[in-house]
């Protein structure tokens, strides 16, 4: 998983809205990395931060939102810190949403067709736009680069150089110009095949409806499948073929005048006389020749665009298998076996640039990084960042396709910490100020026997230091990834990496030729709503929202989302509304989506039904902070966090019996966000420490982080619930072999902790808090050990593990052992805040 | 689980159209019938659009039905005349052509005979005898339909009225006056008196069935204060005994799990499943037998879906309400309910007790319904395989028409002679 590309990267995320009642910090730090090609889930209740998260990613924050810190990184640029011109860029066509209610995030004044095709045809412009710019800049730098390499003096390389990037510049244009065609004919071929099937279906059922439209389809279709790559053979058979289907299912139009009247006049049934049977017959030959049309091997156009661009003769006469080795042979010969060659010496060359940059770079970065352990001079800092950013940025290879976010949005990292930093030392003055005055008016107050209404708000201060830690934390990271990268170039092949380059370039060019137009946009719509089951795409193509049921308006939600051919897919609960069956179509439809176009994912829901079924990865959300993360298999099999206990154990499954065990309680106020963990209060086993200190992320496994005390190694011992422990036994059963090594894995576990299985079983809703409290009351008033009664077996186990290891063991040092006696945290449990 | 067999609603031939224009009509249910015995949790399941609601809409009354019959406790309630004006239609239709049929028989020759050689006589008496075999057919469907239009019309009047009646014979207003001294207890006696028959006359026999909407936020009037909303029932009964209004209004927001000091907050000061707490106390208040929960979790976080389903089956255990329970997350209905109904289409396609249906799946629809559930567990999950559900593919009803049929005991499946004998047999594999 580690080599895997991170296609976007949330780091310390920390955003919070302004409110009548005050700051509620809706996200609280939280990280995540999104790999290629994979799904993240998140899950937790409304209000845990799920969507804000994900609003943050696309830049649609409500207005009152403050981005108080952290970074989303995406492609190269923070997306915390970029315009609102550059977003658009990126929003719907490299990131897209499928949003949670369907019915305000569609247009009501709008046809549904203009609102799917208007993201199309803008992006396809700005698409068409920027791919012509990437393709000329790549070209023109590898040109450059291609020239250094081999000598920049030389006047005949050079000339050799520019005009192997031109030839190449010419034939691509060739190339998808036969493709395109060649494209559109076998698509149409194959559709025409679908509808001869549906339509033989039909016929065999006596269903007449839309059987006429299928008909009519494999006409038009046939006829565009004739093409010279496709239909060639038998092509004027298929005519022929075709030309008969016309005229039996040709109605005259005096026929068409009297069923009209018939049918919407006098309300009768119609009866047609099409001669079903020889319809049959021919539309079963024309499915021969379409099918066999299909099985041909499609032409090399890359290597033809070269010959017929540059080659005088025209195309030899031979079998396309033939005539591909041929093709392929001239083009390597004449150009791509050059081409190839000296790009990679370019690339290599400017790898071998940026190795040294970055060699020297990191001195750099080790020189500097000195200076910020100690207090900033706003000259010198400024000199050193300066510095620093170019140093960092010399030591980025232009000619890497795969781009390093870090090196990337360095500068605008750094410059908008250390600014923030000294912005820091000006408000922290302003405060102390603020506060100094006030505390003497209050003090003033209370020494005249007044005590005054308001209450004195305490300073406000910006901790420089750890602002000096974000950038020496800035800077390692870089550091780190320039060393990763050094160590690692010996292997890097640059031959894979020279044709990757040119497969680079072709997908943009493509992406120059794929001309959006009008009609193109509302055929890809009627495509892609049939494809997410939208019957009568053409009938509803023309219809304005509210004539749509809910499934369906959010299916339209999902092909407008579909529709720019995102890079990755922000799901937020798109199914919430919808039924089991189109639930299951539409989750089918995603899946179906991002393995073919290897999306990545990310999939907000609160129903673990769901989850299971989509997700790669999961992460687990409650008030504003991730508290569980790791794959789908370590979440449902051996979850550790009691949040997550409590989410499977409260939705009733098909073998669920017993009585559903509820959360009690409701998500804390995040305006005054607790102290400890906030999930403390509604959670049994929460201990004295779950109130005072936030858990950190323990590690369980490679994969699998949970932020709960419970997992801190002077921590008691507590089991799963019993609905989760009988829920994952179950779960066994039915997975069988697949999920054994899992099992495994928690049998051990279970092995290793026989004696606080009952305790975990208990169904007792005592919260586990108050015995924990009360045993360290007793141990605060000097009971002997042995007086505390068998019930508290908790606090026993934590006292005893807590006596046995000593004081320094990491991470949370002192935190178990210096513990208060607190009975005052009971009290908070009852006042429940119902608001 | 209820062990009595009393059946508290008998839903019979349901149909509930909706004119389109255009003389088109949407068949929203169709021909559904079931019934739910005292104390029992009847779910009812389906796509969206498949008349879930609707069916609940109509059984208390919030639409005319069109067709079919509702009775609940033996007791009409909602009564459909499209039936019968089907029948009497048919009736004539048959009468004329028969009538003409013999007419054309009856053709005077040159020669002055009949065709069929019969005399007028012969003939008049024959048509008389259809005219008076359809007669009686047509007055027979006329006088039903009367009585379904008395029934819909008027079941909470006659339900009033032998309230009324009860009272009246029960009370023994003479002997309790007789029995009291001086005027002020007369009086008190005489009020007690008067209320008990104004909340008679006020009483319908809809009262005693109470529907849960699905919209927690949507379904509380913004501008009521909680105890305002909950005791908005008793009120239109009319009941002004205030004492007495809070005192329920105590008791029920206890039984819901909020507090008292609840009653004097508005709906937007709570959290959506306290919200949909006040919304079932609301139904409760009246005294319900039969509650008709739309959706009552599909709105709600998981969490709190668990603390509203933990409260419902608490109420029908404690209180013995029955419950008609419409949703469509299939694991809370499974959980949920005692026997289930699967709807498509406006039609009911199975009908069985929980475990059967989810055990032994008939109807090809059920079975693609229970194979969309998405369960929490991801090995079972990555290799779950959705049965997709195809009417034309599945049946051929062009010549046998389906119904509803008993394949195993409390087992219905729609279907036809064929199919009948499919699903026996896979029953008894």
């Amino acid at each position: 998983m580690e080599n895997r590309e991170v296609k976007l990267s949330v780091k310390n995320l920390k955003i919070s809205f302004r409110t009548d009642g005050g700051k509620v910090q809706a996200v609280r730090d939280i990280n995540f990395d999104l790999y290629k090609g994979e799904t993240l889930a998140i899950v937790g209740e409304s209000g845990s931060g799920k969507s804000v998260t994900s609003r943050a990613v696309l830049g649609i924050l409500a207005n009152n939102a403050i981005k108080e810190g952290g970074e989303i990184l995406y492609d190269g640029q923070d997306l915390m810190k970029i315009s609102e011109e550059e977003f658009c860029k990126i929003r719907g066509d490299k990131i897209a949403m499928i949003f949670q209610d369907p019915l305000s995030s569609l247009n009501p004044i709008m046809r549904v067709g203009k609102q799917m095709t208007e993201a199309m045809l803008i992006n396809g412009k700005i698409n068409q736009k920027n791919c012509r710019r990437d393709f000329n800049t790549t070209l023109a730098l590898l040109n450059d680069n291609m020239d250094k390499a081999l000598g920049a003096n030389d006047e005949n390389i050079k000339a050799r150089n520019k005009q192997l990037c031109r030839d190449f510049d010419r034939f691509e244009c060739k190339h998808l110009e036969l493709e395109n065609a060649y494209l559109l004919a076998r698509e149409a071929c194959i559709e025409a095949i679908d509808a001869i099937d549906d339509a033989l279906f039909r016929i065999e059922k006596h269903a007449s409806d839309g059987l006429k439209e299928d008909l009519d389809e494999i006409v038009g279709n046939s006829k565009k499948s004739v093409s010279r790559y496709v239909v060639h053979s038998r092509a004027d058979e298929l005519n022929a073929l075709v030309s008969r289907l016309e005229e039996l299912i040709k109605v005259p139009f005096k026929k068409q005048v009297t069923d009209f009247v018939k049918r919407v006049i006098k309300r009768g049934t119609v009866t047609d006389d099409v001669d079903y049977a020889a319809v049959s017959e021919v539309i079963v030959k024309i499915k021969d020749i379409l099918a066999e049309a299909t099985g041909y091997v499609m032409p090399n156009f890359f290597a033809m665009g070269y010959y017929l661009t540059f080659s005088q003769d025209p195309l030899p006469d031979m079998p396309i298998d033939e005539l591909n080795v041929f093709l392929r042979k001239y083009l390597d010969d004449k150009f791509m076996l050059e081409f190839i060659r000296i790009a990679e010496e370019g690339m290599r060359y400017s790898a071998a640039q940026s190795l040294e940059h970055k060699k020297s770079a990191i001195a750099v970065l080790d020189e500097q990084v000195n200076l910020f352990n100690d207090k900033l001079e706003k000259n010198t800092a400024r000199e050193a960042v300066k510095a620093l950013v170019s140093a960092v940025e010399s030591g980025i290879d232009r000619l890497d396709i795969v781009k390093d976010n870090v090196a990337y949005t360095f500068r605008s990292s750094v410059k908008a910490a250390v600014e923030s930093y000294f912005d820091g030392i000006i408000r922290n003055r302003k405060e102390e100020k603020r506060y100094a005055r006030q505390k003497a008016s209050y003090d003033k107050k209370v020494a005249a026997g007044k005590p005054p209404q308001w209450t004195l708000v305490d300073k406000n201060l910006v901790d420089l230091a750890s602002v000096r830690g974000d950038i020496i934390a800035l800077i390692d990271r870089v550091k780190s990834r320039f060393i990763n990268y050094i160590d690692g170039y010996q292997s890097i092949d640059f031959d894979a990496k020279a044709v990757d380059m040119i497969d680079y370039l072709k997908a943009k060019a493509s992406g120059v030729a794929h001309k959006v137009t009008h009609s193109v946009a509302k055929t890809r719509a009627l495509k892609l709503m049939e494809e997410v089951g939208i019957p009568e795409p053409r009938k509803r193509y023309r219809q304005y929202p509210f004539e749509f049921s809910g499934g369906m308006r959010q299916r339209v939600v999902i092909a407008i989302a579909l529709s720019a051919d995102p890079d990755i897919l922000i799901c937020d609960e798109p199914t919430t509304a919808l039924d089991v069956t189109i639930q299951s179509q539409i989750l089918e439809l995603i899946n179906k989506v991002k393995s073919e176009r290897n999306l990545s994912v990310v999939f907000i829901t609160h129903d673990l039904g769901v989850v299971a079924n989509m997700a790669d990865r999961v992460a687990v959300m409650y008030a504003g902070k991730i508290v569980e993360i790791g794959s789908a298999k370590d979440i449902f099999y051996s979850p550790a966090h009691p949040y997550t206990w409590a989410l499977l154990s409260s939705m009733p499954d098909l073998d669920t019996k017993e009585k559903l065990e509820a959360i009690p309680g409701t998500p804390p106020n995040m305006i005054y966000p607790p102290k400890g963990d906030a999930f403390a209060e509604r959670n049994k086993y929460a201990m004295q420490i779950d109130f005072e200190e936030q858990p950190p992320m323990f590690k369980i496994s490679d994969s699998h982080y949970a932020a709960t005390w419970l997992l801190h190694p002077n921590a008691p011992k507590i089991d799963p619930p019993k609905a989760v422990t009988d829920r994952i036994k179950r779960m066994r059963v039915r997975g069988g072999e697949n999920v054994k090594n899992v099992s495994e894995q928690a049998a051990t576990v279970d092995e290793e902790e026989p004696e606080s299985q009952e305790e975990g079983d208990t169904p007792e809703k005592k919260p586990v808090a108050k015995k924990t409290a009360t045993a360290k009351k007793t141990k605060a008033n000097g009971a002997s050990d042995k007086s505390v009664p068998t019930a508290k077996k908790t606090a026993t186990a934590k006292k005893t593990t807590a006596a046995d290891k000593p004081a320094t063991k990491k991470p949370a040092t002192k935190k178990p052992a210096a513990k208060k006696p607190a009975t005052k945290k009971t009290t908070v449990k009852k006042d429940g805040g119902e608001k | 689980m209820s062990d009595n067999d009393e059946v508290l609603l008998k839903v019979e031939h349901l149909c509930q159209y909706f004119p389109m224009g255009g003389g088109h009509e949407l068949k929203a249910v169709d021909d559904v019938s079931f019934d739910i015995k005292k104390g029992e949790v009847f779910g009812l399941v389906g796509e969206s659009g498949c008349g879930k609601t609707t069916t609940g809409r109509s059984i208390i009354k919030l639409y005319d039905i069109t067709s079919g019959n509702v009775y609940f406790k033996g007791q009409r309630i909602c009564a459909g005349v499209r039936s019968y004006n089907d029948a009497i239609k048919k009736a004539r239709a048959e009468r004329s052509a028969e009538l003409s049929a013999l007419k054309k028989a009856h053709k005077k020759k040159e020669d002055g005979t009949y065709a069929d050689g019969k005399t007028d006589e012969v003939f008049g008496k024959e048509c008389e005898e259809v005219r008076a075999k359809y007669g009686t057919v047509i007055a027979d469907q006329r006088a039903a339909r009367a009585a379904a239009v008395h029934d819909q019309r008027f079941c909470d009047k006659d339900y009033s009225e032998k309230l009324v009646e009860e009272i009246k014979s029960e009370f023994k207003l003479e002997e309790k006056l007789a029995a009291a001294s001086g005027d002020d207890e007369r009086k008190a006696v005489l009020r007690e008196y008067k209320d008990q028959i104004r909340i008679a006359k006020r009483d319908r026999i809809v009262n005693r069935i109470q529907m849960i909407f699905q919209d927690p936020i949507g379904s509380l009037d913004p501008r009521m204060t909680v105890r305002n909303i909950i005791a908005e029932g008793l009120v239109i009964k009319g009941v002004r005994d205030k004492e007495y209004i809070d005192k329920r209004v105590f008791e029920l927001l206890e039984r819901v799990g909020l507090v008292r000091e609840h009653a004097d907050r508005y709906p937007h000061e709570f959290s959506g499943g306290q919200r949909q707490r006040i919304g079932i106390a609301r139904s409760v208040i009246m005294e319900p037998e039969l509650i008709i929960a739309d959706e009552p979790v599909s709105a709600l976080d998981v969490s709190i879906q668990a603390q509203v389903i933990n409260l419902l089956n608490e109420l029908r255990n404690n209180l013995g309400i029955s419950i008609l329970f419409i949703a469509h997350d299939l694991s809370v209905v499974k959980y949920f309910s005692d026997r289930i109904g699967v709807m498509y289409f406006g039609k009911m396609v199975e009908l069985a007790s929980s475990d059967e249906l989810f055990a032994h799946p008939l109807h090809p629809y059920t079975k693609a319904l229970l194979s969309a559930i998405p369960l929490p567990d991801p090995v079972y999950e990555k290799n779950r395989k959705r049965i997709v559900y195809n009417p034309i593919a599945e049946h051929d009803y062009s010549v046998d028409k389906p119904s509803l049929r008993e394949v195993a005991p409390d087992h219905f499946v729609s279907c036809n002679d064929a199919e009948f004998e499919k699903y026996k047999q896979e029953l008894d594999k």
